[in-house]
């Protein structure tokens, strides 16, 4: 972990294929209600091919971020299997999961979900911090920066690199978090209903800001949402019903 | 990368773990306060008892001293580790300082121009040596150790004063100018420091005189024989001596060995038995021999040495049981007071070492309710990546740094305490008129204000230690946490 691999490039582009990078099968999830049991995910499968946007939508309380937790490996199936690449990462360990989620996915959150005592620039770069050890932060820690720079600028946010969190909006805040998610470059993009917590109007601009990544990066991105017009938005919509993904009428 | 740059982040930002550095704060300033004080009273107990014993001391229990003290001497010289073998005396007498004072004190008899080679007497003279060594100092000359030493060479009980001076103080005495001379212990004089903290000038207590009163006693008679006036005689004070141990500074005079032996009757005579007619030899006896060390030798080889050469004496002029000697290390003369400080420290160390432990819970507290006000972020921190171990990591280097902070903080305010204790204590007697170091407990009329660099650094080591061990279950407690959950947790 010394030196990056790539030239920081905002594009990331990968052309879009029909491999599929992401799959999951069969999966079974369920939590414990204090004496009862509830079977949120029944038999869940889902494939994912490079380069494509994939809207999974469900009412609420319908297993949609449980779905995508697991897809992003920040949960684990009861059963089922999720592959990645061909690796299965239900078996991985703790520590390649902590690896593949730095290195590969990306996150962002309803809450955005930004750390409070660092400001933009800090909540960028958080994600290579933790990729980097302190002396490859340190010795590539210019590059890094304009990298972060450069996608802070390209989401509009270049004015406010020293603010806290507590000092932006909703909507710049989400701006941040998606700052982050792509820091490392990320080959997928989990976004668990990104524009939940703002008006329609900053909704509609978070948006077009995951199409434009789509678009024009041919970023691969999973998105839950309860709202069915956020999610027509995509390639492809699923819908999440009774713990099974079906696909979504037309 | 992240785990320092949150480390400082948090070091900085969350004021409640401010009350966690204040607590190790306190304690290891207080800790080093107690160790250093106490540390110190042992250090300096040692070093000044030692610099008035010599390293090995040939004792006679009982106050008639012990005969053929010479030959012990002359055999202790050829053993080839000793520095000097002195004798001294010591017994109980009475002081009337120039009509002014009078009072029971312990009398000292030294071979002043030998004395140097076995202990620090010497240097805790005021006008032969200390009074000398500061006037250089404030010249901008000080003395070198070879100055020093060649002066303490040259301290004598000699008379400072013109014999017309003591002539026309004391006009009545016959021939007052070939008294000897008397060194006085500070206290006996009742010189003490003035308000500023500094001892006065003592030039006019050249011309007092004192009258020493001795009880002469002969082991071989039984009890002391009070049919002749007890022996006394005049002295003129020199000097006075400051040893800095209060016990012996309130109560001690320093004579010269000969006249003292000759007070006691203690010198070697020819006595006449009236039965008889015969002329018998009274062999010379002392109290003490003083015996020093080349330096770098074992003192308890030395002491064995010694003990050879004095149950051969023993042995050969069959000295009598009722001249029991021992002879012992100045550690073990020493020993019943080294003990009990040497025990005192440790239970005040153990007892503030107790308290101490408060200031692990209190981290422990403090960190447990960050970790728990911190889930969300310890989710969004593994959602990003980060390893188990790398989130316990940040808690664990966080109660370090509370540690590795507060311990510095501590060392800073431990010196500035310890540097500044006797001001301190100064400032509290005239502030609220208690006096907590009584020098007739403590021995020494200054407390201790020097830091030992071993007893710093376990101490400081100790104290970031136990800050991370109050951060232990709280790290372990962030790094078993489910990211989902954290993320969801309100």
């Amino acid at each position: 972990m010394s030196q990056i691999a790539n030239q920081p490039d905002l594009s990331g582009a990968r052309p879009k294929s029909e491999t599929t990078i992401l799959r999951a099968e069969h999966l079974r999830k369920t939590f414990k209600m204090g004496d009862s049991t509830v079977v949120v995910l029944k038999s869940a499968d889902l494939s994912v091919r490079e380069g494509e946007f994939v809207a999974i939508e469900g009412r609420s309380g319908s297993g949609k971020s449980t779905l995508l937790h697991i897809l992003g490996v920040l949960d684990e199936p009861d059963e089922g299997s999720v592959t990645y690449d061909g690796k299965d990462l239900v078996q991985m360990s703790g520590a390649g999961r902590s690896r593949l989620r730095n290195e590969q996915f990306g996150f962002v959150f309803q809450f955005y979900h930004l750390l409070p005592e660092l400001n933009v620039l800090e909540n960028t770069l958080l994600s290579a911090m933790i990729k980097y050890s302190w002396f490859g932060f340190r010795s590539n820690r210019p590059t890094l920066r304009k990298r972060a720079e450069e996608v802070l600028d390209s989401l509009g946010m270049s004015h406010r690199l020293k603010h806290r969190p507590n000092q932006l909006s909703g909507g710049e805040r989400q701006r941040v978090a998606i700052a982050r998610a792509l820091m490392n470059q990320p080959r997928v993009l989990f976004a668990d209903e990104p524009t939940g917590n703002l008006d329609a109007e900053t909704g509609k601009q978070i948006m077009g800001v995951l199409e434009k990544l789509h678009r024009e990066n041919g970023q691969t991105i999973i998105m839950v949402t309860h709202d069915r017009t956020l999610a027509r938005q995509a390639d492809r919509v699923l819908v999440l019903k009774d713990g099974k993904l079906e696909r979504a009428e037309t | 990368m992240y785990k320092l740059h949150l480390i400082l982040k948090y070091l900085r930002k969350r004021r409640i773990a401010w009350v966690s550095l204040v607590a190790v704060t306190l304690c290891t300033a207080m800790v080093l306060v107690v160790i250093s004080v106490m540390g110190g009273w042992l250090r300096m107990f040692r070093e000044s008892f030692h610099g008035l014993t010599g390293d090995v001391i040939v004792h006679g229990e009982s106050l008639s001293g012990f005969p053929y003290y010479q030959e012990m001497i002359d055999r202790i010289h050829t053993i080839p580790h000793v520095k000097r073998a002195v004798p001294t005396l010591e017994t109980f007498g009475l002081v009337n300082v120039n009509n002014l004072v009078r009072r029971g004190v312990q009398v000292v008899g030294y071979r002043i121009d030998q004395i140097g080679d076995v202990n620090e007497f010497p240097s805790s003279l005021h006008r032969q040596f200390n009074s000398k060594v500061e006037e250089a100092e404030k010249s901008g000359e000080p003395l070198t150790e070879q100055e020093k030493d060649e002066l303490k060479k040259k301290v004598s009980f000699d008379l400072p004063l013109p014999p017309e001076e003591y002539r026309a103080i004391l006009s009545r005495v016959r021939n007052p100018e070939k008294k000897s001379g008397m060194i006085c212990g500070i206290g006996v004089l009742g010189i003490k420091k003035d308000k500023e903290g500094k001892w006065p000038e003592r030039n006019h207590l050249l011309d007092l005189w004192v009258n020493l009163t001795v009880l002469p006693i002969d082991a071989e008679r039984r009890g002391i024989d009070t049919s002749t006036p007890p022996p006394q005689d005049i002295f003129w004070i020199v000097d006075d001596s400051r040893t800095g141990i209060w016990q012996a500074d309130q109560a001690s005079v320093y004579v010269p060995f000969d006249v003292l032996q000759r007070m006691l009757d203690m010198d070697a005579r020819e006595e006449r038995d009236p039965e008889t007619n015969t002329v018998r030899k009274i062999e010379a006896r002392t109290r003490d021999i003083q015996v020093s060390a080349l330096p770098g030798n074992d003192i308890y080889e030395l002491k064995r040495q010694v003990q050879k050469v004095v149950d051969q004496v023993i042995a050969d002029r069959a000295i009598p049981a009722y001249y029991p000697i021992t002879v012992e290390t100045w550690e073990e003369s020493q020993a019943t007071f080294i003990a009990a400080i040497e025990k005192e420290k440790a239970l005040v160390t153990i007892l503030f070492g107790m308290i101490s432990i408060v200031a692990v819970f209190l981290i422990f507290c403090i960190f447990y309710m960050i970790v728990v006000e911190k889930t969300k972020d310890i989710g969004i921190i593994k959602s990003v990546g980060a390893t188990n171990a790398g989130v316990a990591g940040i808690f664990l280097g966080y109660g370090l740094a509370i540690g590795v902070v507060g311990a510095g903080m501590g060392l800073l305010f431990g010196y500035l305490i310890v540097h500044n204790i006797n001001w301190l204590h100064e400032q509290m007697f005239r502030t609220l008129g208690q006096r907590i170091w009584d020098p007739e407990v403590y021995a020494f009329d200054t407390i201790p204000n020097t830091m030992d660099p071993k007893e710093v650094t376990v101490i400081l080591v100790v104290a970031m230690l136990s800050a991370l061990l109050g951060a232990i279950i709280p790290a372990w407690r962030a790094a078993r946490m489910h990211p989902v959950d954290a993320l969801r947790w309100e």
